[in-house]
Protein backbone atom coordinates (compact mmCIF):
# COMPACT_ATOMS: atom_id res chain seq x y z
CA UNK A 1 0.00 0.00 0.00
CA UNK A 2 2.95 2.24 1.30
CA UNK A 3 4.78 1.44 -2.06
CA UNK A 4 1.27 2.39 -4.17
CA UNK A 5 0.90 5.68 -2.55
CA UNK A 6 4.48 6.57 -3.07
CA UNK A 7 4.21 5.76 -6.91
CA UNK A 8 1.39 7.73 -6.91
CA UNK A 9 3.02 10.86 -5.31
CA UNK A 10 6.12 10.45 -7.69
CA UNK A 11 3.83 10.32 -10.48
CA UNK A 12 1.65 13.06 -9.37
CA UNK A 13 5.06 15.07 -8.88
CA UNK A 14 6.33 14.15 -12.58
CA UNK A 15 3.39 15.24 -13.79
CA UNK A 16 3.55 18.79 -11.89
CA UNK A 17 7.26 18.91 -12.87
CA UNK A 18 8.36 21.85 -14.87
CA UNK A 19 9.57 21.26 -19.18
CA UNK A 20 13.11 20.84 -18.59
CA UNK A 21 15.26 24.05 -19.48
CA UNK A 22 18.42 24.57 -17.55
CA UNK A 23 20.85 27.54 -17.79
CA UNK A 24 24.28 26.99 -17.71
CA UNK A 25 26.17 30.04 -16.63
CA UNK A 26 29.57 30.70 -19.41
CA UNK A 27 32.02 32.99 -19.40
CA UNK A 28 30.30 35.52 -21.62
CA UNK A 29 26.79 33.89 -21.92
CA UNK A 30 23.83 31.87 -20.71
CA UNK A 31 23.24 28.69 -22.15
CA UNK A 32 19.35 27.74 -22.18
CA UNK A 33 19.00 24.03 -22.86
CA UNK A 34 15.51 22.60 -23.42
CA UNK A 35 14.53 19.08 -23.25
CA UNK A 36 10.71 17.81 -23.40
CA UNK A 37 11.18 15.81 -20.20
CA UNK A 38 8.81 17.13 -18.02
CA UNK A 39 6.22 17.46 -20.57
CA UNK A 40 3.36 15.56 -21.42
CA UNK A 41 3.26 12.88 -23.92
CA UNK A 42 0.32 13.77 -26.71
CA UNK A 43 -0.32 17.37 -25.92
CA UNK A 44 1.31 20.77 -27.48
CA UNK A 45 4.97 21.70 -25.93
CA UNK A 46 4.75 24.05 -22.93
CA UNK A 47 8.36 25.50 -24.01
CA UNK A 48 7.41 26.22 -27.92
CA UNK A 49 4.55 28.10 -29.11
CA UNK A 50 3.17 26.21 -32.65
CA UNK A 51 2.13 28.54 -35.01
CA UNK A 52 1.63 26.09 -38.08
CA UNK A 53 1.33 22.48 -38.04
CA UNK A 54 1.10 19.80 -35.33
CA UNK A 55 3.38 20.10 -33.03
CA UNK A 56 3.29 17.62 -30.46
CA UNK A 57 5.35 15.71 -27.40
CA UNK A 58 6.09 12.16 -28.41
CA UNK A 59 7.71 9.14 -26.77
CA UNK A 60 10.78 7.75 -29.03
CA UNK A 61 13.15 5.40 -26.70
CA UNK A 62 11.24 5.98 -23.89
CA UNK A 63 12.31 10.32 -24.17
CA UNK A 64 10.31 12.06 -24.60
CA UNK A 65 10.56 14.61 -28.15
CA UNK A 66 9.24 17.25 -30.14
CA UNK A 67 7.12 15.67 -33.10
CA UNK A 68 5.83 17.53 -36.14
CA UNK A 69 3.40 15.37 -37.64
CA UNK A 70 3.60 16.48 -41.02
CA UNK A 71 0.40 13.67 -41.86
CA UNK A 72 -2.12 16.66 -40.59
CA UNK A 73 -0.18 18.86 -42.76
CA UNK A 74 -2.27 17.91 -45.74
CA UNK A 75 -5.55 19.00 -44.25
CA UNK A 76 -3.71 22.37 -44.57
CA UNK A 77 -4.64 24.21 -41.77
CA UNK A 78 -2.44 26.46 -39.00
CA UNK A 79 -2.01 24.88 -35.96
CA UNK A 80 -4.88 25.27 -33.49
CA UNK A 81 -5.12 28.43 -31.44
CA UNK A 82 -3.25 30.40 -33.67
CA UNK A 83 -4.98 33.70 -32.76
CA UNK A 84 -4.07 33.04 -28.83
CA UNK A 85 -0.71 32.23 -29.42
CA UNK A 86 0.00 35.38 -31.67
CA UNK A 87 -1.27 37.56 -29.09
CA UNK A 88 1.43 35.51 -26.65
CA UNK A 89 4.18 36.58 -28.62
CA UNK A 90 3.10 39.83 -30.25
CA UNK A 91 0.38 41.09 -28.16
CA UNK A 92 -0.98 44.06 -30.24
CA UNK A 93 0.36 43.02 -33.34
CA UNK A 94 -0.60 39.61 -33.39
CA UNK A 95 -2.86 40.28 -36.58
CA UNK A 96 0.18 41.29 -38.66
CA UNK A 97 1.61 37.81 -37.57
CA UNK A 98 -0.90 35.52 -38.20
CA UNK A 99 -2.25 37.09 -41.39
CA UNK A 100 1.68 36.09 -42.81
CA UNK A 101 1.75 33.04 -41.31
CA UNK A 102 -0.77 31.85 -42.65
CA UNK A 103 0.33 32.01 -46.22
CA UNK A 104 3.08 29.63 -45.08
CA UNK A 105 0.89 27.12 -43.97
CA UNK A 106 3.09 24.84 -46.20
CA UNK A 107 6.00 25.39 -43.41
CA UNK A 108 5.31 24.11 -39.88
CA UNK A 109 6.57 26.33 -37.37
CA UNK A 110 6.90 26.43 -33.62
CA UNK A 111 8.18 29.12 -31.94
CA UNK A 112 10.85 28.94 -28.59
CA UNK A 113 8.68 31.16 -25.79
CA UNK A 114 11.88 31.27 -23.88
CA UNK A 115 13.46 34.32 -25.30
CA UNK A 116 12.09 37.47 -26.68
CA UNK A 117 15.10 38.25 -28.61
CA UNK A 118 17.99 36.54 -30.60
CA UNK A 119 20.45 38.90 -31.49
CA UNK A 120 24.05 37.28 -31.49
CA UNK A 121 25.49 33.48 -30.48
CA UNK A 122 24.44 29.92 -31.16
CA UNK A 123 21.17 28.09 -31.59
CA UNK A 124 21.60 24.51 -31.89
CA UNK A 125 18.65 21.48 -32.06
CA UNK A 126 18.91 17.43 -32.22
CA UNK A 127 16.61 15.88 -34.82
CA UNK A 128 15.88 12.74 -36.22
CA UNK A 129 13.77 12.37 -39.75
CA UNK A 130 11.11 9.24 -39.31
CA UNK A 131 9.02 9.79 -42.64
CA UNK A 132 7.26 11.97 -45.16
CA UNK A 133 6.81 11.59 -48.70
CA UNK A 134 7.27 15.15 -50.16
CA UNK A 135 9.91 16.79 -47.50
CA UNK A 136 11.96 15.43 -44.57
CA UNK A 137 12.61 19.00 -43.01
CA UNK A 138 14.19 19.58 -39.71
CA UNK A 139 15.28 23.65 -39.69
CA UNK A 140 16.35 26.27 -36.94
CA UNK A 141 13.82 29.03 -37.15
CA UNK A 142 15.60 32.73 -36.24
CA UNK A 143 14.94 36.45 -36.59
CA UNK A 144 11.26 35.94 -36.05
CA UNK A 145 9.37 39.39 -36.83
CA UNK A 146 6.30 40.90 -35.53
CA UNK A 147 5.30 40.54 -39.03
CA UNK A 148 5.76 37.17 -39.61
CA UNK A 149 9.03 37.42 -41.53
CA UNK A 150 11.39 35.31 -40.60
CA UNK A 151 14.91 33.18 -41.61
CA UNK A 152 15.79 29.42 -41.59
CA UNK A 153 18.56 26.95 -41.83
CA UNK A 154 17.02 23.88 -42.70
CA UNK A 155 18.28 20.00 -43.95
CA UNK A 156 16.09 18.31 -45.99
CA UNK A 157 16.32 14.69 -45.72
CA UNK A 158 14.51 14.30 -49.75
CA UNK A 159 17.57 16.43 -51.00
CA UNK A 160 20.40 15.65 -48.48
CA UNK A 161 21.19 19.23 -48.01
CA UNK A 162 21.12 21.86 -46.07
CA UNK A 163 20.02 25.49 -46.95
CA UNK A 164 19.30 29.04 -45.87
CA UNK A 165 15.91 30.56 -46.51
CA UNK A 166 14.09 33.95 -45.98
CA UNK A 167 10.33 34.24 -45.22
CA UNK A 168 9.35 38.25 -46.23
CA UNK A 169 6.01 39.43 -46.98
CA UNK A 170 4.90 36.00 -47.56
CA UNK A 171 7.21 35.08 -49.88
CA UNK A 172 9.95 31.86 -49.64
CA UNK A 173 13.08 32.99 -51.11
CA UNK A 174 16.17 30.75 -51.64
CA UNK A 175 19.23 32.10 -50.01
CA UNK A 176 21.97 29.66 -50.21
CA UNK A 177 22.92 25.90 -50.47
CA UNK A 178 25.88 23.76 -48.55
CA UNK A 179 28.80 23.12 -49.85
CA UNK A 180 27.94 19.37 -50.16
CA UNK A 181 24.90 17.17 -49.58
CA UNK A 182 25.23 14.65 -46.72
CA UNK A 183 22.64 11.97 -46.81
CA UNK A 184 21.23 10.57 -43.58
CA UNK A 185 19.66 7.91 -42.45
CA UNK A 186 16.25 7.79 -41.15
CA UNK A 187 15.65 7.35 -37.79
CA UNK A 188 19.29 8.44 -36.76
CA UNK A 189 19.56 11.81 -34.61
CA UNK A 190 21.98 14.24 -35.87
CA UNK A 191 23.09 18.00 -34.54
CA UNK A 192 22.15 21.26 -36.70
CA UNK A 193 23.78 24.66 -35.16
CA UNK A 194 23.83 27.80 -36.78
CA UNK A 195 26.22 30.72 -35.06
CA UNK A 196 25.15 34.04 -35.67
CA UNK A 197 27.90 37.29 -35.12
CA UNK A 198 26.70 40.61 -36.61
CA UNK A 199 25.60 39.39 -40.30
CA UNK A 200 28.05 36.60 -40.20
CA UNK A 201 25.83 33.17 -40.57
CA UNK A 202 27.74 29.48 -40.39
CA UNK A 203 25.83 26.96 -40.56
CA UNK A 204 26.76 23.11 -38.87
CA UNK A 205 25.52 19.51 -39.33
CA UNK A 206 26.89 17.22 -36.61
CA UNK A 207 29.61 19.78 -35.84
CA UNK A 208 30.68 19.94 -39.49
CA UNK A 209 30.65 23.62 -41.18
CA UNK A 210 28.39 23.22 -44.25
CA UNK A 211 26.97 26.77 -44.78
CA UNK A 212 28.85 29.92 -44.55
CA UNK A 213 26.79 33.38 -45.48
CA UNK A 214 26.75 37.40 -44.65
CA UNK A 215 23.22 38.82 -44.15
CA UNK A 216 21.84 42.20 -45.41
CA UNK A 217 21.32 42.99 -41.86
CA UNK A 218 22.27 41.96 -38.39
CA UNK A 219 19.66 39.54 -36.54
CA UNK A 220 16.88 40.46 -34.31
CA UNK A 221 13.81 38.40 -32.84
CA UNK A 222 12.30 35.40 -31.87
CA UNK A 223 13.94 31.86 -32.36
CA UNK A 224 12.55 28.06 -32.60
CA UNK A 225 11.95 24.77 -35.14
CA UNK A 226 10.63 25.02 -38.59
CA UNK A 227 9.70 21.69 -40.79
CA UNK A 228 7.85 21.59 -44.22
CA UNK A 229 4.89 20.03 -45.54
CA UNK A 230 4.58 16.47 -44.71
CA UNK A 231 7.82 15.86 -42.93
CA UNK A 232 7.36 13.31 -40.41
CA UNK A 233 10.57 14.80 -37.82
CA UNK A 234 11.31 14.62 -34.20
CA UNK A 235 13.51 17.36 -31.98
CA UNK A 236 15.10 17.36 -29.07
CA UNK A 237 17.72 19.34 -26.95
CA UNK A 238 17.29 23.02 -28.48
CA UNK A 239 20.30 24.84 -27.58
CA UNK A 240 20.42 28.43 -27.40
CA UNK A 241 23.56 30.11 -26.23
CA UNK A 242 23.42 34.07 -26.59
CA UNK A 243 26.82 35.87 -27.11
CA UNK A 244 27.51 39.55 -26.28
CA UNK A 245 27.13 41.95 -29.28
CA UNK B 1 1.84 -60.94 -29.90
CA UNK B 2 3.67 -58.75 -27.17
CA UNK B 3 5.35 -57.07 -29.57
CA UNK B 4 2.10 -56.28 -32.38
CA UNK B 5 0.28 -55.01 -29.24
CA UNK B 6 3.40 -52.78 -28.10
CA UNK B 7 3.44 -51.55 -31.70
CA UNK B 8 0.09 -50.53 -31.49
CA UNK B 9 0.58 -48.73 -28.43
CA UNK B 10 3.63 -46.98 -30.02
CA UNK B 11 1.12 -46.25 -32.96
CA UNK B 12 -1.23 -44.73 -30.86
CA UNK B 13 1.18 -42.91 -28.66
CA UNK B 14 2.57 -41.40 -31.56
CA UNK B 15 -0.63 -40.60 -32.94
CA UNK B 16 -1.93 -38.84 -29.88
CA UNK B 17 0.86 -37.08 -30.22
CA UNK B 18 1.06 -35.89 -33.49
CA UNK B 19 -2.43 -34.93 -33.48
CA UNK B 20 -1.97 -31.63 -31.12
CA UNK B 21 1.16 -30.74 -32.91
CA UNK B 22 -0.99 -31.31 -36.19
CA UNK B 23 -3.49 -29.14 -35.35
CA UNK B 24 -1.59 -26.86 -34.13
CA UNK B 25 0.44 -26.40 -37.35
CA UNK B 26 -3.26 -26.05 -39.21
CA UNK B 27 -4.48 -23.48 -36.87
CA UNK B 28 -1.01 -21.75 -37.63
CA UNK B 29 -1.10 -21.90 -41.13
CA UNK B 30 -5.19 -20.63 -40.89
CA UNK B 31 -3.73 -17.40 -38.68
CA UNK B 32 -0.93 -17.07 -41.25
CA UNK B 33 -3.36 -17.02 -44.05
CA UNK B 34 -5.73 -14.73 -42.23
CA UNK B 35 -2.70 -11.78 -40.98
CA UNK B 36 -2.32 -12.32 -44.35
CA UNK B 37 -4.84 -11.36 -46.04
CA UNK B 38 -5.90 -8.38 -47.56
CA UNK B 39 -9.31 -6.75 -46.87
CA UNK B 40 -10.87 -4.03 -49.19
CA UNK B 41 -12.10 -2.62 -45.89
CA UNK B 42 -8.00 -1.98 -44.51
CA UNK B 43 -7.81 1.67 -44.32
CA UNK B 44 -4.77 1.56 -46.48
CA UNK B 45 -6.69 -0.25 -49.45
CA UNK B 46 -9.32 2.45 -49.13
CA UNK B 47 -6.71 5.81 -49.19
CA UNK B 48 -5.89 3.93 -52.57
CA UNK B 49 -9.38 2.96 -53.80
CA UNK B 50 -9.75 6.64 -52.95
CA UNK B 51 -7.42 7.83 -54.82
CA UNK B 52 -7.85 5.40 -57.70
CA UNK B 53 -11.51 6.49 -58.36
CA UNK B 54 -12.40 7.70 -61.59
CA UNK B 55 -15.83 7.96 -61.55
CA UNK B 56 -16.00 11.75 -62.43
CA UNK B 57 -13.35 11.04 -65.68
CA UNK B 58 -11.42 14.86 -64.33
CA UNK B 59 -8.79 14.66 -66.56
CA UNK B 60 -7.49 16.85 -69.40
CA UNK B 61 -5.21 14.50 -71.47
CA UNK B 62 -6.97 11.72 -72.94
CA UNK B 63 -5.29 10.22 -75.39
CA UNK B 64 -1.77 10.69 -73.31
CA UNK B 65 -3.87 8.31 -70.70
CA UNK B 66 -4.48 6.26 -73.65
CA UNK B 67 -0.79 5.78 -74.45
CA UNK B 68 0.21 5.79 -70.92
CA UNK B 69 -2.03 2.48 -70.35
CA UNK B 70 -1.34 0.62 -72.91
CA UNK B 71 2.48 1.38 -73.06
CA UNK B 72 2.04 -0.21 -69.34
CA UNK B 73 0.41 -3.36 -69.96
CA UNK B 74 -2.53 -1.99 -68.05
CA UNK B 75 -6.59 -1.10 -68.54
CA UNK B 76 -8.70 0.72 -66.22
CA UNK B 77 -10.07 0.41 -63.97
CA UNK B 78 -7.34 -0.68 -61.94
CA UNK B 79 -7.89 -3.72 -59.56
CA UNK B 80 -7.83 -2.50 -55.91
CA UNK B 81 -4.85 -2.14 -54.24
CA UNK B 82 -3.01 -1.19 -56.61
CA UNK B 83 -0.20 -1.21 -54.98
CA UNK B 84 0.42 -4.02 -52.23
CA UNK B 85 3.84 -2.71 -51.28
CA UNK B 86 5.62 -5.79 -52.04
CA UNK B 87 8.10 -6.06 -55.20
CA UNK B 88 11.14 -7.43 -56.42
CA UNK B 89 14.01 -4.98 -57.49
CA UNK B 90 15.16 -7.19 -59.79
CA UNK B 91 12.01 -8.02 -61.50
CA UNK B 92 10.85 -4.86 -63.39
CA UNK B 93 6.85 -5.20 -64.10
CA UNK B 94 6.09 -6.81 -67.90
CA UNK B 95 4.90 -3.75 -69.81
CA UNK B 96 3.01 -3.29 -73.54
CA UNK B 97 4.81 -3.44 -76.86
CA UNK B 98 4.93 0.62 -76.90
CA UNK B 99 6.50 1.08 -73.67
CA UNK B 100 10.07 1.92 -74.94
CA UNK B 101 8.99 4.36 -77.50
CA UNK B 102 6.67 5.77 -74.28
CA UNK B 103 9.73 5.58 -71.95
CA UNK B 104 11.46 8.07 -74.55
CA UNK B 105 8.72 10.55 -74.51
CA UNK B 106 8.52 10.69 -71.10
CA UNK B 107 12.18 11.19 -70.98
CA UNK B 108 12.25 13.82 -72.96
CA UNK B 109 9.28 15.64 -71.41
CA UNK B 110 10.94 15.19 -68.08
CA UNK B 111 14.12 17.26 -69.83
CA UNK B 112 12.19 20.14 -70.86
CA UNK B 113 11.44 22.72 -68.29
CA UNK B 114 8.14 23.80 -67.96
CA UNK B 115 6.74 20.63 -69.31
CA UNK B 116 3.56 19.25 -67.95
CA UNK B 117 4.21 15.96 -66.52
CA UNK B 118 1.14 13.86 -66.63
CA UNK B 119 -0.32 13.73 -63.41
CA UNK B 120 -3.43 13.02 -62.31
CA UNK B 121 -5.23 16.29 -63.32
CA UNK B 122 -3.54 15.81 -66.36
CA UNK B 123 -4.26 11.52 -66.94
CA UNK B 124 -6.25 9.88 -64.37
CA UNK B 125 -5.08 8.33 -61.26
CA UNK B 126 -4.51 5.08 -63.89
CA UNK B 127 -2.69 6.95 -65.94
CA UNK B 128 -0.47 8.10 -62.89
CA UNK B 129 0.21 4.35 -62.26
CA UNK B 130 1.51 3.91 -65.57
CA UNK B 131 4.17 6.75 -65.24
CA UNK B 132 5.52 4.86 -61.94
CA UNK B 133 5.52 0.80 -64.07
CA UNK B 134 7.16 2.71 -67.32
CA UNK B 135 9.94 4.82 -64.72
CA UNK B 136 11.05 1.72 -63.37
CA UNK B 137 12.68 0.35 -67.07
CA UNK B 138 15.22 3.14 -67.42
CA UNK B 139 17.77 4.85 -63.98
CA UNK B 140 17.63 8.08 -65.76
CA UNK B 141 14.08 8.51 -66.03
CA UNK B 142 13.28 6.80 -62.77
CA UNK B 143 15.46 10.01 -60.91
CA UNK B 144 13.48 12.80 -63.29
CA UNK B 145 9.82 10.88 -62.76
CA UNK B 146 10.26 10.07 -58.87
CA UNK B 147 10.76 13.79 -58.87
CA UNK B 148 8.27 15.15 -60.28
CA UNK B 149 5.93 12.57 -58.61
CA UNK B 150 7.63 13.73 -55.01
CA UNK B 151 6.88 17.40 -56.45
CA UNK B 152 3.18 17.15 -57.52
CA UNK B 153 2.29 16.04 -53.98
CA UNK B 154 -0.22 13.59 -52.63
CA UNK B 155 -3.63 14.56 -54.31
CA UNK B 156 -1.63 14.55 -58.38
CA UNK B 157 0.29 11.05 -57.77
CA UNK B 158 -0.82 7.93 -55.59
CA UNK B 159 1.34 7.84 -52.13
CA UNK B 160 2.22 4.57 -52.31
CA UNK B 161 3.71 4.44 -55.74
CA UNK B 162 6.04 7.62 -54.88
CA UNK B 163 6.68 5.52 -51.67
CA UNK B 164 7.71 1.86 -53.71
CA UNK B 165 9.44 4.18 -56.31
CA UNK B 166 11.49 5.53 -53.81
CA UNK B 167 12.32 2.64 -52.06
CA UNK B 168 13.23 1.20 -55.65
CA UNK B 169 14.78 3.82 -56.49
CA UNK B 170 17.09 4.26 -53.34
CA UNK B 171 18.04 0.35 -54.06
CA UNK B 172 18.82 1.11 -57.51
CA UNK B 173 21.54 4.03 -56.25
CA UNK B 174 22.73 1.76 -53.92
CA UNK B 175 21.00 3.20 -50.97
CA UNK B 176 18.82 1.39 -48.20
CA UNK B 177 15.19 1.55 -48.71
CA UNK B 178 13.32 3.29 -46.29
CA UNK B 179 9.41 1.60 -46.75
CA UNK B 180 10.21 -2.17 -46.60
CA UNK B 181 8.25 -2.22 -50.19
CA UNK B 182 11.33 -4.29 -52.28
CA UNK B 183 12.61 -7.39 -51.83
CA UNK B 184 15.31 -9.49 -53.32
CA UNK B 185 15.97 -13.30 -53.99
CA UNK B 186 19.00 -14.67 -52.39
CA UNK B 187 21.81 -17.28 -53.28
CA UNK B 188 19.33 -19.97 -51.68
CA UNK B 189 15.98 -18.59 -53.70
CA UNK B 190 14.61 -17.67 -50.66
CA UNK B 191 12.92 -13.88 -51.19
CA UNK B 192 14.49 -11.77 -48.80
CA UNK B 193 13.79 -7.70 -47.93
CA UNK B 194 16.52 -5.88 -49.51
CA UNK B 195 18.58 -3.29 -46.97
CA UNK B 196 16.30 -1.06 -45.23
CA UNK B 197 16.79 1.76 -42.65
CA UNK B 198 15.01 2.75 -39.81
CA UNK B 199 12.22 -0.24 -39.55
CA UNK B 200 11.34 1.16 -36.19
CA UNK B 201 9.40 4.05 -37.78
CA UNK B 202 8.56 2.00 -40.89
CA UNK B 203 4.52 1.76 -40.25
CA UNK B 204 4.40 5.47 -39.71
CA UNK B 205 5.78 6.22 -42.99
CA UNK B 206 4.13 3.06 -44.68
CA UNK B 207 0.06 4.25 -43.18
CA UNK B 208 1.11 7.52 -44.58
CA UNK B 209 1.58 6.72 -48.00
CA UNK B 210 -0.88 4.27 -47.88
CA UNK B 211 1.18 0.75 -47.82
CA UNK B 212 0.12 -2.13 -45.68
CA UNK B 213 1.23 -2.30 -42.29
CA UNK B 214 5.09 -3.42 -42.52
CA UNK B 215 4.08 -7.07 -40.55
CA UNK B 216 1.60 -7.61 -43.88
CA UNK B 217 4.11 -6.32 -46.00
CA UNK B 218 6.57 -9.01 -44.72
CA UNK B 219 3.79 -11.40 -45.51
CA UNK B 220 2.90 -10.65 -48.68
CA UNK B 221 6.10 -10.90 -49.76
CA UNK B 222 6.25 -14.82 -49.84
CA UNK B 223 3.96 -14.73 -52.99
CA UNK B 224 6.59 -13.12 -54.70
CA UNK B 225 7.87 -15.70 -56.95
CA UNK B 226 11.36 -16.59 -56.10
CA UNK B 227 12.48 -17.90 -59.99
CA UNK B 228 12.17 -16.03 -63.10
Amino acid sequence: MMIRILSIAIAAVALAAPPAVSQTRRAAAATTHVTFAGETAGREPKTFAPMVGSWLISRDAGRNVLFIDGRVWKRGQPAGGLADKARELYGARNEEFIESIKAFAYYPIAVYKGLDNFENGEISVRFQMVGGTLDRCAGILFNVKPNGDYLTVRFNGTEDNVVLWTFNNGVRKFVKRASETVPLELGTWHTLRISVHGTALQGFLDGKPLLDYTLAEPVSGKIGVWSKTDSMVEFDDFTVTPAAK
Amino acid sequence: MRTLSLRRVVRFAAATALLPAAALAQAKSTRAKSECRVRPSDAWVRKQAEFFDESKHDWTNDSLRTALLAAAGITAPLAMPVNNGVQLVDRPPALGETAGAMTDALKQLAATRGSVWPTKSVVGAAGTHAVYLLAQRDTALGRAALHRMMEAGPAESPAADVAAFEDHMRIVWGRKQIYGTQFRVDDTGRVVLAPMEDSAHADLRREDAGLPPFRLGLCLSASLPSKP
